[in-house]
């Protein structure tokens, strides 16, 4: 029930006190952090799989043939299983949740949570349709059913295109979420949150569909295709890594640098290389060794999806914390002091 | 004359914006404006402890503080240099009775996804607590540390400038407890034109005033400058108020964008890759 004052982590409890006073208010924080914790982290990871497996799906139908049906199929599967627990999620995060359906009360363009919630809502509306034409074509619905009949002729293609939008929002717009506020963390980052989680989005999600479109040789060349998208947002992941760490600078990205959250970025970097070198060097491995280690390169690609957000929300609630990271970002120009950062 | 001199004393606070003009200088740390707030909002009891530092043990605003002033002994500068003299007017304590700045444009207005807070009548900074849902976004999304969720009640809570009083024709509690009218309440502009004067005269004195909340200091970056503004006489870090924050919400166009473009490569690189995708004979 108690409330944890800024000044109950004040850093540095060894230093002398006119080292405090001199550049900041006793070590004080200056600004407040969020409260968010692991459902956010998860909510973050889901969206990215789910808007990622839209994407993939919504591609094969358009210009992929009949090799890429598995992909389709999975995608359109996943892309709603992904998304359904978000709003949940969210919920349970409310100070009052039973206040939830507030949110709808307002659109408001400059709000990137309030955007959220609207592309959410859009995402999860074309996410079932598409689950739901797939489930008529599978036949889960009844070969006679009217409505799967229905569903049936809905225009695929149409359909298809009709959930990249949401889809590549509700894997981005996270990105512009932390970057709109004065963490300095997120501050500093904000061009290169939202790129960076989508690259992330759509490794984990061509990593979890190759994962899931099955080992028969019918698959193989689904499978492949997968793996070519998955190389190329674990490439760009590993660009941005970096952008967003040199970026940072040694003040601000001082969580990104040491600490748990240290860890976790590098762990976040450790695996998108990993997983990108063992897809490499698996073509030059006799045929035999490839399917294990490919099955290692996807499941590293996903838990580095998972360290990221994690590495993320809880680097930004350090930085918070840290009054010399806040001045770093709001000093004047003119200020002597801010040669240091 | 320097651009930044241009915006000194500059507000860009609507006409019939009301304020607060805190004058650090006058302020002998009485708290009373931190007892008057508790008792005329029905304030629960902080968790006590104690800071170890100054005589402060307030600590910071929340959500069952909005105003905190702060004590600041001045042991030595960022030089290291140890204060010989006294300022005029002044021992070498610093006070400050911190409160939401009720931002010309506020960040934590424009975070709010349900519209809970609202601009009022008097161009005040107001959370509507039947609408707050404790999304918590504004909490990070002020630039000063103002808004706090309370573990009470699940809501985000700040300073009303109490819009209760204002509706009847008072003035906050706050300013009303102040013994010495550090605190002081009125339109914006007739508290801008005061300060600049005060600045005048405090710096014809010899005293390094300035005015914190003009679009120079303190209102930057978009803000556009603070209803409730202060006179300092040391640099804003001191008071731990950053010297040029940014309105948040700026960067969400531009980091839209960027994030419209990788999704643009990504998408078409999706695109090609599938088209491109050849018959795989071995796996
Ligand atoms: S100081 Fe913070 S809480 Fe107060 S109006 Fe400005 S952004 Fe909102
Ligand atoms: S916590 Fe309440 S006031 Fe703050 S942004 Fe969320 S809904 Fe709005």
């Amino acid at each position: 029930m108690t409330e944890i004052r800024r000044w109950q982590h004040r850093r540095a409890p060894g230093e002398p006190v006119s080292a405090e006073t001199r550049d900041s208010y006793y070590g004080l924080p200056v600004i407040h952090g969020p409260h968010w914790r692991w459902s956010i982290v998860f909510y973050f990871v889901l969206g990215g799989l789910a808007g990622g497996s839209a994407v993939l799906a919504a591609a094969a139908r358009l210009v992929g043939g009949h090799w890429a049906r598995p992909i389709v199929r999975v995608g359109r599967y996943l892309a709603f299983l992904a998304v359904l627990p978000g709003p949940l999620l969210l919920i349970i995060d409310l100070g009052r949740p039973e206040r939830f359906h507030h949110m709808l009360r307002v659109v408001k363009l400059r709000s990137p949570m309030s955007l959220g919630v609207w592309g959410l809502i859009g995402f999860t509306a074309t996410a079932f349709l598409n689950a739901l034409q797939q489930a008529a074509e599978d036949g889960w619905l009844g070969q006679r059913n009217p409505a799967a009949h229905f569903l049936r002729r809905l225009p695929a293609r149409i359909l298809a295109a009709a959930s990249t939008l949401p889809a590549f929002f509700l894997a981005g717009y996270t990105g512009v979420l932390l970057g709109a506020t004065a963490v300095p963390l997120w501050a500093r980052n904000a061009l290169r949150l939202g790129p960076l989680f989508l690259c992330s989005a759509l490794s984990s999600a061509a990593a979890m569909l190759a994962l899931l479109v099955g080992r028969g040789p019918g698959n193989a060349r689904a499978r492949h295709a997968l793996e070519r998208v998955e190389q190329v947002a674990l490439l760009g992941e590993l660009v941005l890594l970096e952008a967003v760490q040199r970026g940072s600078g040694p003040v601000v990205g001082r969580p990104l640098s040491n600490g748990l959250e240290g860890w976790a970025y590098a762990g976040t970097r450790l695996s998108a290389g990993v997983a990108l070198g063992l897809h490499i060097v698996t073509k030059m491995l006799p045929r035999r060794l490839r399917p294990p280690l490919r099955l290692v390169a996807s499941l590293v690609a996903l838990g580095g999806a998972f360290l990221l957000r994690a590495a993320m929300i809880f680097g930004g609630r350090r930085s918070a914390e840290d009054p010399a990271a806040t001045f770093a970002i709001t000093r004047r120009p003119e200020d002597p002091a801010r040669q240091a950062r | 004359m320097s651009r930044e001199s241009t915006l000194v004393g500059r507000t860009r606070a609507r006409p019939g914006a009301f304020g607060f003009l805190t004058d650090t200088t006058l302020c002998i740390g009485c708290k009373a404006c931190e007892v008057a707030c508790k008792q005329w909002n029905q304030l629960p009891m902080d968790d006590f402890g104690f800071t170890g530092m100054s005589y402060d043990n307030t600590g910071d605003l929340g959500a069952t503080t909005w105003r905190h002033v702060a004590f600041i002994e001045r042991v030595a500068d960022r030089e290291g240099r140890r204060p010989t003299r006294l300022q005029p007017f002044q021992s070498n304590w610093l006070m400050l009775s911190d409160v939401c700045k009720h931002c010309v444009n506020a960040g934590c207005m424009e975070a709010c996804p349900t519209g809970a807070i609202i601009r009022t009548e008097f161009d005040t900074v107001v959370i509507q607590q039947d609408i707050c849902n404790g999304c918590g976004y504004c909490v990070p999304a002020c630039p000063f540390g103002v808004p706090a969720l309370s573990p009470l009640d699940g809501k985000a809570h700040k300073c009303t400038l109490c819009y209760d009083r204002l509706k009847d024709g008072l003035e906050p509690a706050c300013s009303k407890a102040c013994p010495t009218d550090a605190i002081q309440f009125g339109p914006v502009h007739a508290l801008m034109d005061r300060a600049k004067a005060r600045v005048a005269e405090l710096r014809a004195q010899g005293v390094e005033a300035q005015i914190y909340g003009d679009e120079a200091l303190g209102g930057t970056g978009g803000i556009g400058g603070l209803n409730a503004f202060f006179i300092l006489t040391a640099p804003p870090e001191v008071y731990n108020l950053p010297a040029a924050p940014e309105l948040p919400q700026r960067r969400v166009l531009p980091a839209f964008l960027t994030t419209a473009l990788a999704a643009l490569a990504l998408g078409l690189a999706t695109l090609v890759t599938f088209w491109r995708s050849k018959e795989v004979r071995h796996d």
